[in-house]
Formats: structure tokens, sequence, C-alpha cells
């Protein structure tokens, strides 16, 4: 079984101390931060950033990693003592989980979840590992006009998907593409839109553009916000499920995960649609929906199994055709780029090690979340106790050193300030950032991929056409857009966000 | 008829005015033909279809009056923010990062109302601090403590 070797292959990295330690500092801060709520895995995966740049690429990828998904962990603990989303997945968690917690049962709706996480974690890992090879022998025979169109397929199912207004989801990814047009261009050497200024030669770092927006934008927008009165749970015993409520979590996690696997793939989706969904789902097959926002188990451990599936298997896309389908995937890449790897179908063979090492991290991350997120969950409530005003200084200032230490520029600093007031003013027009990070990453990869296929077929836009794979991803795409003009569809899509508030 | 500054009137004005800015400043670079793409060439389909989305959101919402109100911006976190990112950058170089933290944590700290001041100063010590030694001696990035 060429299977069982790889997976082995992949233990055998991961399981490198070091590795394993850079994989227990990553899920640590990640239900550190999953557990705080203003403080999600896209700002902290900007803020450190900068920071893996020291690292190996194994190392960084698998810490990096061990934070998104072990925020998913560390929202629920959030969501289901506080009646706050620690994590945005989590707030569909906080309907029935803090109805469970008021009643008496916040153990058994912490062990719920975290064991829904775990059985899911372990599946979207097994995907992963099936998937991802078939997926990248496919992605090596791509053309350049199949990049583009794979590409433009990418950015149209997260707009479709994303939350809020689609024409300004759109905007923001062209912004996102314009801004990655400042610099030398590589075809013709011209400097575009340095504005005279040499630093901006290679580009603005991409670091600096993601810290600005959710480092910096989101704290100020955290501040000028309320803190609104806190009602706290304490009493979390029953942490150790008995039979009878293990043969509750299991077929809603069974569910979830399914849901959230298939949804993470998705370009846009990721695990906030995921969690959504299977809320919906249990509520829509159980015998008695009413019990639904009165402390039902299936809403816990549904949305909490799709979201961990979700923020999984949404690597499948980007380690394979390098296409990020929501704001942490592109800052992965963005990872990769400051550690000159690409993401894309060649970085299996290119490096077996790292791509490997990184599903088998994965698994072992679960693991040693379960462990982190049950028996010593009354640490983290703890956490929920220390005021704001202690943490966001220290943010600015991690921030700050993390951009200053990308070039050793103060310039970047200035440049993150900047970007900062911009991600402000987005915020204030109620624009999400996350559609510019995609434009970002993507808009260079487009325009070299389109004049390449134009070069080849000397100027005939015929050939996004002709190619098979080039025309089944705008086929693809076209049907995306149809279902968005549908009426029927659109009133769904808003319904599926509607929830949360 | 009223124009209303709701937020999709707003953001449309940005896109325009984005999108515009972009097509006459990169009006200087060459557009090339389709087989061979000069610099220009990407940048004015992003900014056209940009300034386009732009005169759509604001016809849509003198239409319909579409979007919500601005909220209330807060001025002190914005402020207080920005200016303690500013003064890191401006001192980081030149009176180097021990300066630079301090002075950072200090300023950001005052966009809230409620200052201890005690407290205050003791935080910025400590962050400083620790930040210290995570980043320059446990990490050993290239930062300058002290310049005189």
């Amino acid at each position: 079984m060429e299977l069982f070797e790889r997976i082995a292959f992949g233990f055998s990295v991961a399981l490198i101390p070091i590795n394993l330690l850079y994989g227990f500092v990553g899920v640590l801060l990640g239900t550190l931060i999953g557990v705080l709520p203003g403080l999600g895995p896209v700002a902290t995966i900007s803020i450190l950033l900068p920071i893996t740049f020291t690292l190996e690429p194994q190392q960084a990828m698998i810490m990096l990693a061990g934070i998104y998904y072990g925020a998913q962990y560390g929202g629920s603990t959030t969501a289901i003592l506080v009646n706050l989303p620690g994590e945005s997945s989590s707030v569909v968690t906080c309907i029935d989980g803090y109805q469970m917690a008021r009643q008496g049962k916040a153990g058994l709706a912490l062990a719920a979840a975290a064991l829904a996480s775990f059985i899911a974690g372990t599946f979207a890992t097994l995907v992963i590992a099936a998937a991802a090879p078939q997926l990248a022998e496919v992605a090596l025979e791509f053309g350049p006009a199949d990049y583009f169109s794979l590409m433009v397929f990418g950015l149209v199912g997260a707009v479709i998907l994303a939350r809020g207004s689609v024409v300004k989801a759109i905007g923001m990814i062209l912004i996102g593409i314009l801004l990655g047009t400042i610099g030398i261009d590589v075809n013709s050497s011209v400097p575009r839109f340095t504005f005279g200024i040499p630093q901006f030669g290679d580009g603005i770092e991409f670091a600096v553009v993601a810290m600005g927006l959710f480092g910096i934008g989101e704290t100020i927008a955290n501040l000028a916000r309320s803190e609104g009165d806190r009602t706290f749970v304490k009493d979390f015993s029953g942490l150790w499920p008995k039979l009878s409520d293990l043969k509750a979590i299991l077929p809603p996690s069974l569910r979830g995960m399914t849901l959230g696997a298939a949804l993470g793939i998705l370009p846009g989706g990721g695990p906030i649609l995921a969690a959504f969904s299977a809320y919906s789902l249990e509520k829509k097959i159980a015998r008695d929906p009413s019990r639904f926002g009165h402390g039902a188990i299936e809403g816990v451990a549904g949305p909490e199994s799709a979201n961990n599936a979700a923020a999984q298997t949404s690597f499948i896309p980007m380690l394979t055709l390098g296409l990020p389908s929501n704001a942490v995937m592109a800052l992965m890449i963005g990872a990769l780029m400051m550690q000159g790897l690409h993401a894309g179908p060649q970085l299996m063979n290119n490096k077996p090690d790292l791509f490997w090492g990184l599903i088998a991290s994965m698994w072992l991350g679960n693991l040693m979340l379960v462990i982190l997120n049950l028996p010593l969950v009354g640490i983290w409530a703890r956490f929920l106790t220390v005021p704001y005003r202690f943490l966001y200084p220290g943010i600015i200032l991690i921030c700050c050193i993390g951009v200053y230490s990308i070039n050793s520029s103060a310039l970047d600093v200035m440049l993150a300030c900047l970007f900062g007031l911009v991600g402000y003013v987005f915020h204030k027009l109620e624009c999400e950032p996350a559609p510019l990070l995609l434009g970002l990453i993507l808009g260079p990869l487009i325009e070299e991929n389109m004049r390449r296929a134009l070069l080849i077929s000397k100027g005939n836009f015929e050939t996004f056409l002709t190619r098979p794979i080039s025309l089944s991803f705008l086929i693809l795409t076209a049907i995306l857009i149809v279902f968005l003009a549908a009426p029927r569809l659109r009133s769904t899509r808003e319904r599926a966000f509607q929830e949360q508030s | 008829m009223k124009v209303r500054l709701t937020t999709d009137f707003l953001t449309g004005l940005l896109f325009l005015a984005f999108g515009l800015f972009v097509i006459i400043y990169g009006s200087r670079y060459p557009l090339g033909t389709a087989a061979r793409m000069g610099p220009g060439y990407y940048p004015l389909l992003a900014s056209s279809g940009l300034a386009l989305l732009g005169v759509i959101l604001i016809g849509r919402s003198v239409v319909t009056g579409g979007g919500g109100e601005v909220s209330a911006i807060n001025l002190r976190p914005l402020l207080m923010i920005l200016l303690g990112t500013l003064a890191f950058g401006l001192l980081v170089e030149r009176l180097g990062f021990l300066a630079a933290g301090l002075a950072l944590v200090l300023l950001t700290r005052f966009a809230e109302r409620d200052i201890r001041l005690a407290e205050t100063v003791a935080l910025a010590l400590g962050l400083t601090a620790f930040t210290t030694a995570i980043f320059w001696y446990a990490l050993g990035m290239p930062l300058r403590l002290m310049i005189w």
C-alpha cells in the first residue's frame, strides 16, 4: 500500500523532536488565540509570518497549520463558557453550547466539541493523504491557460461563498490584484507603481499588507467596540462523557466531518461555511428540531466536527494547486513564498518531507489538542479573565517587530501602519478584507499565466476555450455565476449566514 | 434627490477613485498587444473593472438607498494605535528597539480611557523586556537595542 508508506514517511518526519515541538507550539498558540475573542488565526498567522522566516520550511508550515486547526478547538471553549465566539467559525457553537452550559452540562458540551473535532481531524488527515497526491498528479499536466482558468474559478468561488456583498468582494479582489502589480514587471523590467521609491521595486511585502489589515486594523476595530457583558459559566464538571453520551455525539460528528471535509476543498469554503451548513443539516434531520437553541448536543458536535474537517481539507487545493481557498491559505502560500517555495503540484515531489510531514503533523496536532483542551480546559478558561488592555499593546508590538524584521526596514512598519488605517476604513465600510489577500496572492500568478498562455497562442483568446482543462474550469465558473444570479440561491446564501445573529 | 452617505455609496466612491487613479497613473506604461502584453495591460484591465464596480455601487445606492449608514467612528483607538506603530517605525532605527518598544506600548495604551499610570509603565517595561528576550535573545533577530 503506497498510501500507508507515505503516511509512515510523514510520521517519520513529523515525529522528529524539533518538528513535534513546533507542532506543539502551533496548537498551543492556536488554542490560546481560539479561546481569546478578537484574535483569530488570520491575524495571528499574519503576525507570525515574518518570524517563520527564521525557521526551516517544514517547521514553519507545521506550526502555522497547528495555529489554524488549533483555533477551531479553542474557539468552542469560549463559545460554550461565555457565549462569545472565540473564533468566528464557532459562532454556531454558541447557540446550543452555551445553553448546555447553563443547564450544568458545560463539561459534556466541551467534551462533545473536542471529541467531534478529533474524529473530524483524523478523517480529514486521511482525506488529505489520499486525495492530495491524485490532485497533484492531475495538476502537473496543467498549462498556463489551464492555470489561468483555475485561478479565475477559485476567485469567483471565493466571492460566492464569502460573506457580505458580492460586488464589494470582487472589488476587494481587484484592489488586491492591483496592489500585487506594484514592483518591477518581470516581463519588461519596467517598474510599475513604485512612485520612485526603490524599496517598492520588489513589490510590497505580503506580510506587511496582511499584518496591517488584520493585525493592526482589527485591533483598532476591536477597541472601538464595547466589550459587552460576559456571563461566565465556571462549572465544567463531567468532562468525561458516558457511553450513552458518546452514542449521541458520534452520528452528528460523522455527518459534520463529511460535510466539512467536502466544503473545505471548495474555493471560498472553509470552517465558517462548514459550521453553518452542518448546523442547518442537523436541525433539518433532527426528529425534534425544537430542541435546537435549547442545548441540543448535535448542535455542538456537528458544527465543531465540520469546522475542524474543513480547516484541514482546505489545505488540499493550496498544497496541490497553489490555490488558496481562504485568507489563511493565502497566508500559507505567503509563508511558503518567503521560504522560496511555491505551492503547487511540484511541492509534493520537490519537498516530500515537508508535504507528508505536514499532513502527519495534523493528526499528531489533533491528538495534542484533545489533551490540551479537555483536561486543561480550566487553564484556558482563566485566560478569558485577562482584560484586553493587557493584550492589545503586546499584539501591536509583536506586529511591528515582525514587520520590521522581514527586511530590517522601518519603511515597512510605516506601510503596515498605513494598511492598518486602510483596514479600519474597510471595516467601517463593511468590506471584508479577506478577498484582498486572495487577489494579492493570485494576481501576479494570473497575470503571468495569462501572458504566457496568450504568448503561446499568439494573442488568440480562444486558447482558454479550446484546452479541455481550461474549458472545464471556465464552465464551472460560468455555472457558479449563474447560481449567483439565481434569486433562490441568493436567498439561501443570505440565510446560511444569518443564523449567527 | 438626497444622497445618503451609506457604506455602499462610500465604498463605490473609493473603488471609483482608486480605479481611476490607477488608470490615469498607469497610462504611462505601454499596453502592448494581447500576444505581447506590455506592463500596462493587466493593471488597466483590473483598474477598469474596479472603477466599473465603483459606478455600479454608487448607482445602486443612489437608486435603492442600499447599504447601512456608516457607524460612528471612534477616533481615540484609531489615532493612538496608528501613532504607536508610527512611533515604533520612526524610533527603531534612530534610538533603537528598546525606546521604540516602550513608546509603542505607552502610546497604544492611551487607546483606552481607563489608564492607571503605574500599571501602564509596568506593562510597557514588561512587554519590552519580554519581546526582547524572545526575539532578540532567543530567536536571535537582528534588532539593535540601543542606538546612541
